[in-house]
């Protein structure tokens, strides 16, 4: 842990000035900034001491972390483990015990205010929160102490951000995320199963980097990368506007790069820059490999009523729903019986007063 | 839970149990208002009645052209009376989001039409839409037989097609998630007005031809 500047450390590191405006105009175009905002860009790493990043993981899979080993931007992978440092990070993390701890604590008391906080999993609420414990600590206890020292959170994985997996119903743990326990610190949502490790980094890099918040959307989401829908840059958006739709997974139409719509695409009510970003390198996303995307960056989507039925098909099972129509249908037949009899007693009753004044008048 | 979630969710699962509810509930009291008997022997065939009315209502009726005896006298509402509903029934039943609802609560579906064919229709039933309403406001008799209901009719059923259409091309910048949720709660206020509205007519409208089919049969006039 050192006060220099990042641009001091890769001077240290034999990288030219040259090499450093370079990375510095990566960096910008990485942090989905504009072109005219590189010299905040270049400002902010020639002043800017090294900030440090504290990782912490709760119930998560540590997916979110796989994914950010292989990020695929060489220099923002470089920049964040030798520029930016990532202090404390369990899975990454050669030391363990309660030495990696006590530096964890140094950290976040020499560094108070500063630091950056990113979170990975959800935090289990029920029962005191004993569902997940690190060193004989809660993760609701560890996540209020960092928190409360963070300059600004980022919760990286759909679990961290709105609980996720473990949110699902029935949530046996009472898993929630990030946001539902700390109300008074920035937090930033990098949601994804897992997010897009160059979504990971750039923000996080944008964060430490220029010392602000990017642009969030709704939910939290910075806007560079969840701005648009899988749908709005999708490939296989002609085959919609055309209305062909691949019927199964191996149909023609599917061979055929058709629109996985039918098949359950969650693309049109997704956020994400998976079709245009891509994954391992740029190679491919879900709906590129010929399957429907999940919606895996939206709030409860593990119970947004099945992957693979379609965006059109109400959510809820149909099995009680055709229960019910069934004794919707049964309430409107007593309902019809039951007036059409009133109807008749009434008549007949208004017949025989009929008959029984005609007599009088006779 | 948010508000596409809870209109395509229990708003839907609401307004759906209302309208079976209330569409089996108005076939069944009409069914058991009865008839009178017919003591008087038939003089043809109630069954050849019924299916000769339908022929002539559904096969023949609708494509007859504007000038002919019968229709010539109000050729704009034929005209756009009949693009409005042929525009919503291939809306309705040829539609892929359509057959994919339709799929999830019948459990099967069939062949979809093609997006830009279905585009069409949609547009004519949204024109036909507009000219009836003109036509309403414009005829003086025509204001002084429409009602409240018969103007909330108009809004019920013209907000799903516009809203639907809106949604399936993203327009107006909007995001999806938000047209969905204004097209699904449309879509659910339709179905629960359907049964105490005029609209029930797609459903009446068969009891009546039936109806009307086999006594004219029987009674060996043409339907």
């Amino acid at each position: 842990m050192t006060e220099k500047t990042i641009y001091e450390s890769m001077v240290e590191r034999g990288l030219s000035r040259r090499d450093f405006l370079k990375l510095a105009t990566l960096m910008t175009a990485a942090l989905g900034l504009e072109y005219s905002q590189l010299p905040k860009v270049v400002h902010a790493m020639e002043s800017k001491p090294r900030l440090p990043v504290i990782w912490l993981e709760f119930q998560d899979c540590a997916g979110c972390s796989e994914a950010l080993t292989r990020s695929h931007d060489p220099y923002l992978t470089k920049l964040l483990f030798n520029d930016i440092s990532v202090d404390y990070h369990e899975t990454l993390f050669a030391a363990a015990g309660k030495q990696a701890e006590e530096n964890k604590e140094k950290i976040m008391d020499e560094y108070e205010g500063q630091f950056v906080l990113v979170v990975e999993g959800s935090i289990p609420t029920k029962d005191n929160g004993v569902y997940c414990t690190i060193g004989g600590r809660s993760a609701i206890d560890l996540l209020e102490e960092a928190a409360s020292k963070a300059m600004a959170i980022i919760s990286v994985g759909t679990c961290a951000s709105y609980g996720g997996l473990p949110h699902a119903n029935p949530n046996p743990t009472g898993a929630v995320g990030v946001h539902d326990l700390v109300k008074d610190k920035p937090i930033i949502h990098v949601p994804g199963c897992p997010p897009i490790p160059e979504v990971i980094t750039n923000t996080i890099a944008h964060v430490v980097l220029l010392g602000e918040i990017p642009e969030l959307d709704s939910l939290g989401r910075p806007k560079a990368f969840y701005g648009q829908t899988v749908h709005d840059r999708c490939p296989r958006r002609p085959f919609y506007e055309r209305g062909q739709f691949a019927e199964s997974y191996d149909d023609a139409g599917a061979k055929a790069g058709w629109c996985l719509y039918k098949l359950g695409c969650k693309g049109p009510t997704t956020y994400s820059a998976c079709a245009t970003i891509k994954w391992n390198e740029g190679v491919s996303f879900p709906v590129q490999s010929n399957h429907p995307c999940l919606g895996c960056t939206e709030p409860d989507f593990w119970d947004g009523g099945g992957f693979y039925k379609s965006l059109a098909a109400p959510p809820g099972a149909e099995a009680a729903r055709g229960a019910q129509a069934g004794f919707a249908s049964l309430g409107g037949a007593a309902l019809a019986v039951g007036s059409a009899l009133y109807a008749k007693k009434v008549k007949q009753k208004a017949a025989e007063e009929f008959k029984a004044q005609k007599k009088k008048e006779a | 839970m948010d508000w596409l979630e809870f209109s395509r969710g229990p708003m839907f699962q609401v307004a759906l149990l209302v309208f079976i509810l209330g569409m089996v509930y108005r076939f069944l009291r009409v069914i058991l208002m009865g008839w009178k008997k017919d003591y008087a022997p038939p003089r043809g065939s109630a069954a050849a009645g019924v299916v000769k009315t339908y022929v002539k209502g559904l096969g023949f009726l609708p494509f007859l052209p504007p000038k002919f005896p019968g229709t010539r006298h109000r050729p704009l509402t034929y005209i756009a009376g009949g693009m409005f509903h042929l525009g919503l029934f291939v809306v309705i039943f040829l539609s892929t989001p359509h057959v994919e609802a339709w799929r999830s609560v019948l459990g099967f579906g069939w062949p979809t039409a093609p997006t830009p064919l279905v585009d069409g229709f949609a547009a004519m039933a949204m024109i036909g839409m507009i000219i009836l309403l003109s036509n309403r406001i414009v005829s003086p008799v025509g204001r002084m037989l429409t009602g409240l209901g018969e103007w909330l009719n108009w809004i019920v059923v013209f907000l799903p097609l516009l809203t639907g259409w809106v949604t399936y091309h993203h327009l107006f910048g909007m995001p999806y998630e938000t047209l969905f949720t204004i097209h699904m709660l449309t879509v659910d206020w339709l179905l629960i007005w359907i049964p105490f509205s005029r609209i029930s007519h797609f459903m009446t409208y068969f009891i009546t031809r039936t109806v009307h089919g086999a006594r004219f049969g029987r009674l060996g006039v043409e339907p």
